[in-house]
């Protein structure tokens, strides 16, 4: 066990490597230039040839990305963005908890749901309610949520003159204020990530539900309810749990549009602003931070599977 | 007797029914405005060019000079120059201006300033913080030097006549006054504790992404002003989030401006009846331009060709209601006090300026060796604001009915804002224009050579002379005349082809009052005279 983790934060290094080398070339290759999107065309040359020397952009390419990421290896230096001038870890860290925030509230929503669904779903196989199921799981993987989003904050306003955004509190401040403010981006996200969980969850339960081991509780006459939720449920969720976890960039990816829509200063929205400004620290920072949890996390949700399933070892 | 009674009763039942007369609403102090908008990148004002800081600046700082607002604006594009921090100023020579700066006008009362007095110094050190840091510093580059001759005198000796130079210390993206001793505290003006100017309101909080909150400075030099007790700006990134919280009422203003574009606002009057809608013909221009210095578009027949094939009053009908300027070019149409009106051209100029003769636009194409038109691209961001889209795909529509057929390219945002809305393009682009609040740029800036908005690249001698006369022409009167020369020889000339300006629908809750739109970038002198009655 202890082998296979340091293996897997050996092989993490290289790639934490590559995605920094990535992102930096990137950034680089994209069509157009920072500064004059800093000046948005208005400024005349000298203004320009400034900036560049005063950003550093004068310099080879190679000199820039050492520098950048030797400030993160030796002082744990993310660097400043190019436009708030801001140190960039410590944006990051003031915005990562309401990103971890929503994540997690809907990563709940959408495990509540899609597991319940996909339960009832596998044992009724069949019947109204498993079809009423996956019709809801179709409907629900059909629908963008960003779509869902913008009909739940705009169509209430024009017909009730209400709408369900508020001033962001923070989870320290009033926990019942700031659920309050948290849920319904929670929901509405949470309500189409459970299409996918859902489907996942009824064809791995049907699975194994026809396992020997299930067949032969039920001979035992064991009650449906202890069949399912004790002995069928825990190795039904591996693949679930393995789905979660490659949905994990996916949840920090729609905190873009989530947070902008119900006005949650998270990392998505830092992050995307950065991006449309061309702001190469903060782009390259916050992905390799990124792209660290989510290696992170992934590593975590292997580990996981020997909870789940005792057979399971690691080498 | 019965018809005495009569008279009296029908006078009484008139006196019921007739509204009292209306009494002018005298302002009321008092009340927070709530504000929903973007987030500024940065507070320092010399920082950024975002018109969002500089709109956000110009709350707290306050300037030399001023655009006029508010019960002071004649119009929505008002430049003249009132006085602010400078009580008064005076051109010694063409070259020397000097001001005398207001006695009493204290920074805002934070430390490490704690409310002392504003001086020369602070102007000078301001305009040559500005000169060495901003992005927009070549505004300035007419500044030879800056002296300070006493505590209450600024003398600044530009290196020519240089007519812009007032508009461009009255512009808040260019000169706030800024306090020495917060930029030794706190390295920059970016850290909310830093920003301490002699605006009309006290920057009192800053929740990055969530809210910015301003309250009413006590000292500020105006007397009785500002109304407002503060201004809360709830940062709300996404357009139709801001829509949603004006139309539930939580905010009174859904953007800082007011701006709603023409759908939303008739939506608007539509699920609000309640609210304030007034379209207004903004400061903005939509145009073609051309690689003027290249085959086919050289040839000026050509060029008319292309103007020609525009019928903008069908623009006008199909994309804004009927509600769009026609007359939108070279000076656009909100900038009354230079606009010489098409009225007065030369009938067959003004035609070319804002005629449709597709007839006419094809024999000028055979004239120019083109009988059967030929192929273009048109280079654009797809991204800006509705109707945007439409208008790409009208202009492909209108050129191609004179055999122009034109290939619409769109851009990412990078590359189109740092190649095509630079004059970096192969033969046409299409797009607006930034709303710049000095004729000089309308003018001079898009087409004098080497200028970075002359996207079509003109590099006309005989134009050349007008432009340089008119920013160096310190008389307004005779200036407006060499404007008006200028505007006579580009009529016809078409080296841009400009599309009708639509409205914008300014909008607020009906208990905002005062709230007058200005085309400049200020917030702070706006929201100085706007109050509450509630």
């Amino acid at each position: 066990m202890r082998q296979y983790v340091l293996r897997r934060v050996g092989l993490a290094i290289p790639t934490l490597f590559f995605v920094s080398v990535l992102v930096f070339a990137m950034m680089r290759l994209m069509p157009g230039d920072v500064v004059v999107r800093m000046v948005e065309g208005q400024a005349y040359a000298p203004t320009l040839e400034a900036m560049r020397k005063d950003l550093g952009l004068d310099r080879p390419a190679h000199v820039q990305y050492l520098e950048w990421i030797g400030g993160i290896l030796t002082r744990g230096d993310f660097g400043t963005s190019y436009w708030t001038r801001q140190p960039i870890w410590d944006e990051f860290a003031a915005r990562f908890p309401v990103t971890l925030e929503l994540a997690l509230l809907t990563i709940l929503v959408s495990v509540v749901i899609g597991v319940t669904v996909g339960i009832v779903s596998a044992v009724r196989q069949n019947s109204a309610a498993d079809y009423v199921g996956r019709v809801l799981a179709i409907l629900a993987l059909s629908v963008p949520y960003f779509g869902l989003a913008v009909v739940v904050v705009v169509v209430p306003a024009i017909l009730f003159r209400w709408t369900p955004v508020w001033t962001y509190v923070a989870f320290t401040e009033s926990p019942a204020e700031n659920l309050k403010i948290m849920m319904v981006p929670a929901l509405v996200f949470g309500v189409t990530r459970a299409g996918p969980i859902m489907r996942i969850m009824r064809s791995a339960l049907l699975d194994v539900l026809r396992q020997e081991y299930i067949r032969t509780a039920w001979s035992k006459g064991l009650p449906e309810r202890g069949i399912v939720l004790r002995h069928a449920l825990k190795n039904a969720l591996i693949p679930v749990i393995s789905l979660i976890g490659l949905q994990m960039p996916l949840y920090i990816g729609g905190s873009v549009i989530m947070e902008a829509i119900f006005r949650l200063p998270g990392v998505g929205l830092f992050f995307f602003e950065a991006l449309t400004r061309m702001d190469y620290p903060v782009v390259q920072s916050v992905n390799l931070i990124v792209a660290a949890l989510v290696v992170g996390l992934n590593l975590a949700i292997d580990l996981s599977y020997a909870f789940l399933d005792p057979r399971i070892r690691y080498r | 007797m019965i018809r005495r009674f009569v008279l009296a009763a029908t006078v009484a039942l008139l006196a019921l029914t007739l509204p009292a007369p209306t009494e002018a609403q005298q302002p009321r102090r008092g009340g927070v405005l709530r504000i929903a908008d973007r987030e500024a990148p940065n507070l320092d004002p010399h920082l950024s060019i975002s018109f969002l800081t500089h709109s956000w600046a110009s709350m707290a700082y306050g300037q030399l000079v001023r655009f006029p607002h508010g019960p002071e604006q004649r119009h929505t594009a008002d430049f003249s120059i009132l006085p602010d921090v400078a009580e008064k100023w005076e051109y010694t020579n063409p070259t020397t201006i000097v001001f005398t700066l207001r006695k009493g006008v204290r920074f805002h009362n934070k430390p490490p300033v704690n409310g002392r007095e504003v001086t020369s110094a602070d102007v000078k050190y301001s305009l040559e913080r500005f000169m060495a840091k901003s992005g927009f510093k070549s505004r300035l580059d007419q500044v030879q030097a800056i002296e300070t001759p006493d505590k209450q005198t600024v003398r600044i000796t530009l290196k020519e006549p240089f007519a812009p130079f007032l508009n461009h210390l009255a512009s808040p993206a260019f000169t706030a006054i800024l306090a020495r001793e917060a930029e030794e505290k706190f390295g920059n003006f970016n850290h909310p504790d830093a920003v301490i100017g002699t605006g009309p309101f006290v920057l009192k909080s800053y929740q990055k992404g969530v809210r910015v909150v301003w309250e009413r400075n006590p000292d500020y030099h105006v007397k009785g002003l500002p109304y407002l007790d503060g201004v809360e700006l709830e940062i709300t990134p996404d357009s139709n989030t801001r829509l949603s919280l004006f139309r539930a009422g939580k905010v009174d203003l859904g953007h800082m401006w007011g701006y709603a574009s023409v759908e939303e606002g008739k939506s608007l009057q539509k699920s609000n009846p309640e609210v304030v809608v007034t379209p207004t013909v903004t400061m903005g221009q939509g145009l073609i331009y051309m690689r003027t210095d290249q085959p086919p578009f050289n040839d000026v027949r050509v060029r008319q060709a292309v103007s020609l094939a525009i019928d903008r009053k069908a623009w006008s009908d199909g994309l804004y209601y009927g509600e769009a300027c026609i007359d939108s070019g070279p000076v656009p149409c909100a900038m009354k006090e230079w606009k010489l009106d098409a009225a007065k051209l030369e009938p067959a100029k003004a035609k070319v300026l804002v005629g449709y003769d597709p007839a006419e636009a094809k024999k000028l194409l055979a004239a120019a060796g083109h009988p059967n038109g030929f192929a273009t691209p048109a280079f654009h961001w797809p991204g800006y604001a509705p109707p945007w889209r439409s208008v790409y795909e009208l202009a492909a529509d209108s050129l191609g009915q004179i055999g122009i057929q034109v290939e619409l390219k769109p851009e990412e945002y990078g590359k189109y804002i740092s190649t095509t809305y630079l004059g970096k393009f192969e033969k046409m682009a299409i797009g607006p224009i930034t709303p710049f609040t000095e004729i000089d740029d309308w003018l001079y800036g898009t087409h004098v050579p080497e200028q970075p908005n002359n996207r079509s690249h003109v590099a006309d001698a005989e134009l050349n002379k007008l432009l340089v006369a008119q920013r160096r022409e310190l008389d307004p009167k005779k200036r407006k005349e060499i404007v008006d020369d200028i505007q006579r020889y580009l009529a016809d000339k078409a080296y841009y082809v400009y599309f009708p300006t639509g409205p914008q629908y300014i909008s607020h809750q009906k208990h905002v009052k005062g709230f007058k739109h200005h085309d400049g970038y200020g917030l702070g002198h706006r929201l100085m005279f706007t109050w509450l009655d509630k």
